[in-house]
């Protein structure tokens, strides 16, 4: 007997700065548009536990798309003519969100991004809060220095097993190995060069401490972040939502890619949250809501306690 | 007991113990089959050079003599870090090299050559990992 996932992947072209990128998403559910963001370098296969979970999908239409350069969406047609090194930057990124979900023709969604996908909820909150109804912001903060480095794109360095390893321990040691190194995994297929370019967006062009008061607070913001996050971590998270009008802060006992390195605790963090954009947002919670389920679990979870001669020679 | 346990002295035996653990894996081999290095553990001010073929340890130094000519790498962190890395649920910043490097974080320094570090990222990773099962 065949088994098949919920998930539906097709292609549309989004157009973005006077280009045309063949942008692959995928989608299940029904009800409000909760479209999400992958992290650095990877693509929307982090989000395959939300997509196929019934429960969200009964309230939510789930749709993740690779970024261009990413997954299955291909770089620009003439990009080998580029004279310089791939580098995402904010006004691209917010453009091509923004243009994708009105090529999607989506109204208001939800956008719920982590890590990169993160912090630029900052960004639409600042230059695009019209567009959206509420943003949850997954490991996110202000600023995320100390990324945008060499080894991750260089000749001499294999790029598949360093970037993937230079992520991994932003994962909770406790989260399932199988979910730890099915990301290992998506990390290790990214482009050459791309996670590197992500970074500049993320460590370098995107520096949002002197912009945070500017957040009007129309736009209900959630941020959620791991206690092994070294990228963002608890506290630099904090420090942000503490300055956002209208957002919560959820801290919790994980790493900074809960989507795919930990679905069932997950799914435990993120349900409140998602349960609070559904009761404001009643009249376009899908045909299933009355099927949610009930086992909602306010996380704010065990988090380390502190962050905290004669030469003598032995052959083996 | 806190759930993160405090224990080890990082003396030459227990260095020994962990490079006997790390020869006994048989990942290192495969996914170190390259990893070629001698590269410096620094603990406090103690330096222990461990030279490395094909991913497995072939001799622990306790110091560094001007015979050794140097190394590729180092990576120098207190025992109270190492303490830290090598506990079986190791404390959040403390469970990996390169979260305990990273800038904002400095709780260990990566000196001399960093490209046979990148190269050997995964193998070194796993095998510093096994400082959890002795």
């Amino acid at each position: 007997m065949n088994t098949h996932d919920p998930i539906v992947g097709r292609y549309v072209y989004v157009q973005c700065e006077g280009k045309t990128y063949r942008t692959y998403y995928e989608e299940h559910g029904e009800g409000i548009p909760l479209v999400c963001l992958h992290t650095a370098g990877t693509d929307g296969r982090q989000y395959r536990h939300q997509l196929c979970d019934p429960d969200i999908a009964a309230n939510f239409r789930v749709i993740a798309f690779d970024m261009p350069w990413h997954g299955k969406s291909i770089p620009p047609a003439d990009f080998y003519l580029m004279e310089d090194e791939y580098k995402l930057t904010t006004k691209f990124y917010c453009e091509f969100i923004v243009a994708f979900c009105r090529a999607l023709d989506l109204k208001k969604p939800v956008v719920m991004g982590q890590s990169m996908g993160g912090n630029v909820c900052l960004a639409l909150a600042l230059k695009f809060e019209n567009e959206f109804s509420a943003l949850v912001a997954l490991e996110a903060c202000d600023y995320s220095p100390g990324w945008w480095i060499d080894p991750l794109h260089h000749p001499h360095i294999h790029g598949g097993e360093v970037v993937a390893s230079s992520v991994f321990g932003l994962m909770s040691p406790e989260s399932p190995d199988e979910n730890r190194w099915e990301t290992w995994w998506y990390y290790a297929q990214g482009g050459p060069g791309i996670f590197k370019g992500d970074l500049y967006f993320y460590s370098v062009d995107s520096d949002f401490r002197d912009q945070l008061q500017k957040i009007s607070g129309r736009l209900p913001i959630y941020f959620l972040t791991g206690a092994y996050d070294f990228a963002c971590t608890p506290e630099m998270t904090e420090r942000t939502a503490e300055k956002v009008k209208n957002s919560e802060c959820v801290i919790f006992s994980g790493g900074h890619f809960p989507t795919s390195e930990d679905p069932v605790k997950f799914k435990e963090v993120v349900t409140p949250v998602l349960k609070k954009i559904v009761q404001n947002d009643p009249e376009r919670r899908g045909q299933g809501a009355a099927a949610t389920r009930g086992n909602l679990v306010e996380l704010r979870a065990a988090r380390g306690s502190e962050r905290t001669a004669a030469r003598r020679v032995i052959d083996l | 007991m806190s759930r993160f346990q405090n224990r080890k002295s990082f003396d030459l035996e227990w260095v020994e113990r962990w490079a006997r653990r790390v020869n006994e894996d048989r990942r290192l081999p495969v996914i170190g089959r390259f990893f070629n290095s001698r590269f410096v553990l620094g603990v406090d001010e103690t330096d222990y050079l461990i030279d490395v073929r094909g991913g497995k340890i072939q001799r622990i130094s306790e110091g560094l003599t001007p015979n050794d000519m140097g190394f590729d790498f180092g990576l120098r962190a207190a025992s109270s870090a190492w303490a830290k890395f090598s506990q079986p649920i190791p404390p959040p910043m403390f469970n990996d090299i390169w979260a305990m490097a990273h800038p904002l974080h400095r709780h260990l320094i990566i000196v001399g050559n960093q490209l046979p570090f990148w190269q050997n990222l995964r193998a070194l990773t796993h095998m510093l990992s096994l400082m959890r099962a002795i």
